[in-house]
């Protein structure tokens, strides 16, 4: 368990770090020649060491999700129960067969479907309460908390697309229990102009148009007589080729809003690297892969993207809104507004005067669902802007 | 009937379609050959130099393609064989990408296995066909030294002229 973390730690990295050791450890494998080859034969060879690669990876992911899953909370399960690949036993000699790594893997899959599918279904939000029963008190204090806002949760499977997904979903499930046809048409409208925003920055056309069509599809299906429920978007998001689809269309937004505007970005971009790194390098490796976790700049991007409010709601052991002491409540819960800046701009009032379409809890490597009980006046000050 | 959005990532004919319960550990593999499709055609239609790939027989899943070394570098005038084998849960997940033809550079190794990020932990959807051979042709004349494969060739890199003459010394030996 981690002892200590900062907001911006990213498991994601410490992953590429895992795959520069075992890039390392191939080099060292080939260059000895033939003899101290470990795999079976020459034919096999590549794949073994694709695969092994990928393996490694896969159990690093899985175990960094097994963490954001159950950040400081004693009573859950850490470490998946499959029995899989540690870091430290990749380095060692013997290799498992391609068959083995394959099984391996679609048992890990399955596992993780099992124990998480990509969306949850909607719990109270007792059910965190009693995920950090034994939790600090702080954490604990947050929780009651969080609510007096939030009525309920819908977890998100932690495997660094969550942010993603957890927008998408949220998004599309207002929209879809609202009937909200101006909405949906606005941003029909907004994914549609993006075609030719994306081919400009370098993308083929080929590697969204599927993807979009997908996700208009469903948004347009709202006001016909089969319009999309909410039951028919939880099987969509968790669907193994719909699922992704969708993400890897919002990675490609993401990634292109940033090199669109890549003045304004290279500065958080330059702060949160250590190595010198462009700002089209930075979305090459960690917005458009599969996986890669989302940090402020990510949430900046998509917000701009779609034009659509966020609210993130950080559950981590700070107390420095007790700290501050301007009489909040000590458990008093930060969150962060993500606000479009045509709206922010459009709106003579503060930025806080824009309402958040989607809310996510934030708890330090993972996102998840949130929905606000309906809004009494005295509920707005409860949490402290941070 | 609920409306089934999802195993026809073409043009929703979804909606006539009964509803099906989601398979959450198969992937359709019918969106997979579509986007090979795609690629192939685009492959067909842009006149990327040096570049080029087919599938390798009837199977969409497995392609062989062909890099021409770029001009201005030590491997202009070679070209090498690639194979690309695709996973059914393409493009999530990249091919795997082999040269055929043996081919010296820091970053492949004897058996034609390639060291390149974007193939391994930086693969992104947003790359095909078409970007892997151009990334590839690129590589060849700027190799990765910093974590080779080939330690000798990362080694003779620095001498351009020396690495000139055993790079096509051993490709004219493979054409014997």
């Amino acid at each position: 368990m981690r002892s200590a973390y900062a907001g911006n730690e990213s498991p994601a990295r410490a992953e590429s770090s895992v795959g520069a050791i075992s890039h390392q450890q191939n080099a060292e494998t080939f260059t000895d020649g033939a003899e101290s080859r470990p795999l079976q034969s020459v034919g096999d060879h590549s794949v073994g060491v694709s695969f092994a690669d990928n393996t490694l990876r896969t159990s690093v992911n899985s175990v960094s999700a097994a963490v954001g899953d159950s950040v400081d909370e004693p009573t859950a399960e850490i470490v998946s129960s499959t029995p899989i690949l540690g870091p430290n036993q990749g380095e060692e000699v013997s290799r498992p067969t391609d068959d083995q790594i394959i099984a391996q893997e679609n048992s890990i899959r399955a596992a993780e479907a099992e124990k998480m599918p990509f969306v949850g279904t909607v719990e109270p939000l007792s059910a965190l309460e009693e995920e950090y029963r034994q939790g600090s008190f702080v954490f604990r204090e947050k929780i009651r908390s969080l609510e007096m806002q939030y009525g309920s949760m819908r977890r998100t499977r932690g495997d660094g697309n969550c942010f993603f997904r957890s927008f998408m979903f949220a998004f599309m499930e207002k929209l879809v229990q609202d009937n909200d046809l101006t909405e949906r048409n606005r941003v029909v409208t907004c994914i549609r102009q993006w075609k030719a925003k994306l081919i400009a920055v370098g993308f083929q056309e080929l590697v969204f148009e599927d993807a979009m069509e997908i996700v208009i599809d469903q948004l347009n299906s709202l006001g016909t007589t089969e319009p999309l429920n909410v039951a028919q978007l939880e099987a969509n998001m968790r669907d193994a080729m719909l699922s992704p689809m969708i993400i890897m269309l919002l990675r490609m937004l993401t990634s292109a809003e940033i090199q669109r505007r890549s003045d304004f970005f290279a500065p958080f971009i330059m702060g949160m690297c250590d190595d010198e790194i462009s700002v089209e390098q930075f979305c090459r490796r960690y917005v458009e892969p599969m996986g890669e976790e989302s940090d402020h700049v990510h949430i900046v991007a998509l917000t701009n993207a779609l034009q659509v409010p966020i609210r993130v709601v950080y559950l981590d052991r700070s107390v420095g809104a007790a700290m501050a002491g301007v009489g909040y409540d000590s458990a008093a819960v930060n969150h962060h507004d993500f606000v479009p800046d045509a709206l922010s701009e459009s709106a003579s009032a503060a930025a806080a005067a824009v309402k958040p379409r989607v809310h996510v809890l934030y708890r330090p490597g993972h996102y998840d669902i949130l929905y606000p009980l309906p809004v009494t006046a005295a509920d707005s000050t409860q949490i402290a802007s941070c | 009937m609920s409306t089934q959005i999802g195993h026809s990532p073409t043009r929703l004919a979804a909606h006539s379609k009964p509803a099906q319960l989601p398979n959450s550990t198969h992937v359709d593999s019918h969106a997979v050959t579509k986007r090979l499709q795609s690629e192939l055609m685009s492959l067909m239609a842009s006149a990327d130099p040096g570049v080029s790939a087919f599938p390798d027989g009837d199977s969409l899943f497995s392609w062989l393609g062909t890099i021409h070394g770029a001009k201005g570098t030590v491997y202009e005038g070679l070209s090498y064989k690639l194979s690309l084998k695709f996973p059914t849960d393409y493009p999530f997940k990249a091919p795997l990408v082999k040269f055929e033809t043996a081919c010296f550079h820091p970053n492949v190794d004897q058996y034609g296995n390639i060291c390149l990020d974007i193939l391994k932990d930086k693969w992104s959807a947003a790359y095909s066909v078409r970007t892997i051979l151009l990334s590839l042709q690129s590589l060849l004349g700027e190799p990765n030294n910093d974590s080779p494969l080939n330690a000798y060739a990362a080694k003779l890199w620095e001498n351009q002229a020396e690495y000139r003459r055993v790079l096509h010394k051993k490709y004219s030996e493979l054409q014997k």
